[in-house]
């Protein structure tokens, strides 16, 4: 795993739990006349082997930074299973474009592009091929690309390619980077906000964007941290702009109830799709205390690392797994709502989770909601 | 692996619109045209003048695969190679000249921009993909709809595959089959013996260059009776079998 927090996972999880909203950092080569505040993974990435150079992005660099911190196990997977059974399933809605921006200024200035940029680094599929190429796996390998739920249903999928026994292991993740593309799109839409992000404050005013990558290992062994829920929704309503009753993120949440045979009280923590969008918060809140009787602890960890877009579902389950990883039976310490603690009153009131807070163990939910009115909710739970 | 049986489908390429002359191109094929779009009176107005050439061709394909009841509840698979990347590729062009962006351009370059228009215009509330994996693309697709119909089985899955000639200034990069085409299939599982059997490897080699679209070559093959379709696509050996 890798975000604005840090890379891996013991560097990020105390960060997480310590509500770290010190690393943003201000960015005004994204958007003209404008200073951008954005969750920017900081310092050099891996450099992509030579063989590989046609892959050779900064959103495929990000994904070899997460992938390196697990490849022993991936090996191990790789071995056990052998590399014709070993699956590719990768997030994005960005892939490369950052370089292409590059190229195709560099295009403008001399009439042919960068002679260093392949399409393949802007192609969607290029993101599951690179892995897929840098591991020399055989089994299918393919990108899901649903905006903002894409790393969400990766997983999905994955676990899927397992049930459906093509695949003995899946390597599985999503990875988005900063670029100008979304910077300016989600600036025209005047979605973004000026001060970081502020999750379900009165004073919310937009999102406020990030980058990372995070890959798991996702294989059928029981015992360790499963994904025990899938819930899938379209919303049939705008492009850009969620159903303001929030009834396709009902549906989502409530088909991933179902399918990990679970009532909304087995939830001890709730990751919010949160954008910090005055739409998104309020049509969320209300779903959610639709499907709860009692809401579960809620927090958006979008006002710690930003939003990775294509890439939030599969971090968000992350961190989700780290609550679960840390907890025990005694109980788990959700991540912290970091937020002005100004709480919109017109949202249902949700207990939103206070730096230190610990709940019973259970299971816990992570809402990713996307453009094109794309849902998806997925639950994890420690075996036994 | 699960089996999965074809009902209705249908295709559209410029001048390729009938069942009919699809069966005739699928026994001769001929070079697929580059250009044109489908009528769009099937499309409420506010939605035809947002969907662009390639949107309308999914569509078009899409809502040729059922009825109004059966679009709405089926869950769906959006794939193409390319998508919408020459749109984005305007946007880049447009940044690089320091221009702003239109917003409701922005929204409609993201990947699965196909599958939300669709959803609109079907009301359709169900599980939907959009997925690319390059040369791979089509097999993918078709394993990714088996994903779906094991997720729930009870629900029948729509796969749309389509893709438009890329931009000139990435297509020098790339080698494939030319054209504009759109295929639609709404898939089923099937018991027993009844329906595809499918099955994915990794390919012996790049393949021989094929002269037409991995979705029309499965195309080709399911109106042909022959009792099995080898792909290689890429790093991929994609296998249905009757």
């Amino acid at each position: 795993m890798v975000n604005a927090l840090g890379r891996g996972a013991e560097e990020i999880w105390p960060r997480l739990l310590d509500g770290d909203q010190s690393r943003f950092r201000l960015r005004d080569d994204f958007v003209p006349g404008r200073s951008l505040l954005v969750g920017e993974v900081s310092g050099r990435l891996p450099a992509v082997p030579g063989r590989l150079s046609r892959y050779a992005c900064r959103n495929n660099a990000m994904t070899l930074a997460a992938l390196e911190q697990i490849l022993e196990r991936v090996e191990a997977a790789i071995r056990a299973a052998g590399r014709e059974r070993v699956g590719v399933v990768m997030g994005t809605s960005t892939s490369g474009v950052g370089d292409a921006e590059e190229a195709i200024r560099e295009r403008r200035r001399t009439g042919a592009l960068a002679a260093d940029f392949d399409y393949a680094q802007l192609e969607f599929g290029g993101a599951a091929a690179f892995v897929s190429e840098y591991l020399d796996l055989g089994g299918p390998a393919y990108t899901i690309s649903t905006a903002c739920s894409s790393g969400a249903r990766a997983l999905a999928s994955a676990r899927s390619l397992l049930e459906l026994g093509v695949c003995d292991a899946v390597v599985a993740g999503a990875t988005d980077t900063l670029c100008g593309l979304t910077t300016n799109g989600f600036s025209a839409l005047q979605a973004i906000s000026d001060e970081i992000t502020n999750p379900c404050s009165a004073n919310r005013k937009g999102l406020t964007l990030g980058e990372g990558s995070v890959i798991f290992l996702v294989t059928r062994q029981g015992g360790g941290i499963q994904l025990r829920g899938v819930g899938e929704s379209s919303e049939a309503h705008h492009m850009s702009a969620p159903d303001p009753e929030g009834r396709g993120a009902e549906r989502a949440m409530r088909a991933a109830l179902a399918d990990a045979e679970m009532a909304p009280e087995a939830i001890a923590y709730l990751n919010l799709h949160g954008t910090g969008t005055p739409l998104n918060d309020a049509m969320e809140c209300a779903a959610i205390a639709r499907v709860f009787p009692r809401p579960p602890a809620c927090s958006s960890t979008k006002s710690l690392v930003g939003h990775t877009l294509g890439a939030a579902g599969a971090m968000e389950a992350g961190f989700c797994w780290l609550v679960l990883r840390a907890g025990s039976a005694d109980g788990l310490s959700p991540i912290p709502h970091a937020y002005d603690g100004r709480r919109d009153p017109a949202l249902p009131a949700l207990p939103l989770v206070d730096k230190g807070l610990r709940v019973p163990a259970g299971a816990v939910m992570s809402n990713s909601f996307g453009f094109g009115g794309n849902n998806c909710t997925l639950i994890l739970a420690a075996a036994g | 692996m699960i089996r999965a049986e074809p009902g209705r489908w249908s295709a559209w390429s410029p001048g390729l619109e009938e069942p009919g002359a699809w069966q005739r191109w699928c026994a001769a094929p001929a070079p697929l045209a580059l250009e044109g779009q489908p009528d769009g009176a099937f499309l409420p107005a506010l939605l035809r003048r947002r969907c662009g050439p390639l949107a309308r061709a999914m569509l078009a394909t899409a809502f040729g695969c059922g009825d109004e009841g059966e679009l709405a509840r089926a869950a769906t698979v959006f794939a193409s190679r390319h998508g919408n990347i020459n749109e984005s590729i305007g946007l880049l062009e447009r940044l690089a000249e320091g221009q702003a962006l239109s917003p409701t351009r922005f929204s409609h370059t993201v990947h699965n921009a196909q599958a939300g228009l669709f959803s609109i215009a079907a009301g359709n509330r169900e599980a939907s993909s959009s997925v690319a994996a390059r040369e791979s693309t089509f097999g993918c697709a078709w394993l990714e709809a088996l994903t779906l119909l094991a997720r729930d089985p009870g629900r029948p899955v729509l796969l749309v595959m389509a893709d438009a000639p890329l931009d000139p200034i990435f297509a020098v990069q790339v080698d494939e089959p030319g054209g504009f085409y759109s295929l639609a299939l709404m898939l089923s599982p099937a018991d027993g013996g009844a329906g595809l059997g499918f099955s994915v490897g990794r390919s012996r080699d790049a393949g021989p260059r094929r002269a037409w679209p991995d979705a029309l070559e499965f195309l080709r093959w399911y109106l042909s009776g022959e009792p099995r379709l080898e792909l290689e696509a890429g790093r991929q050996l994609f296998v249905w079998e009757r």
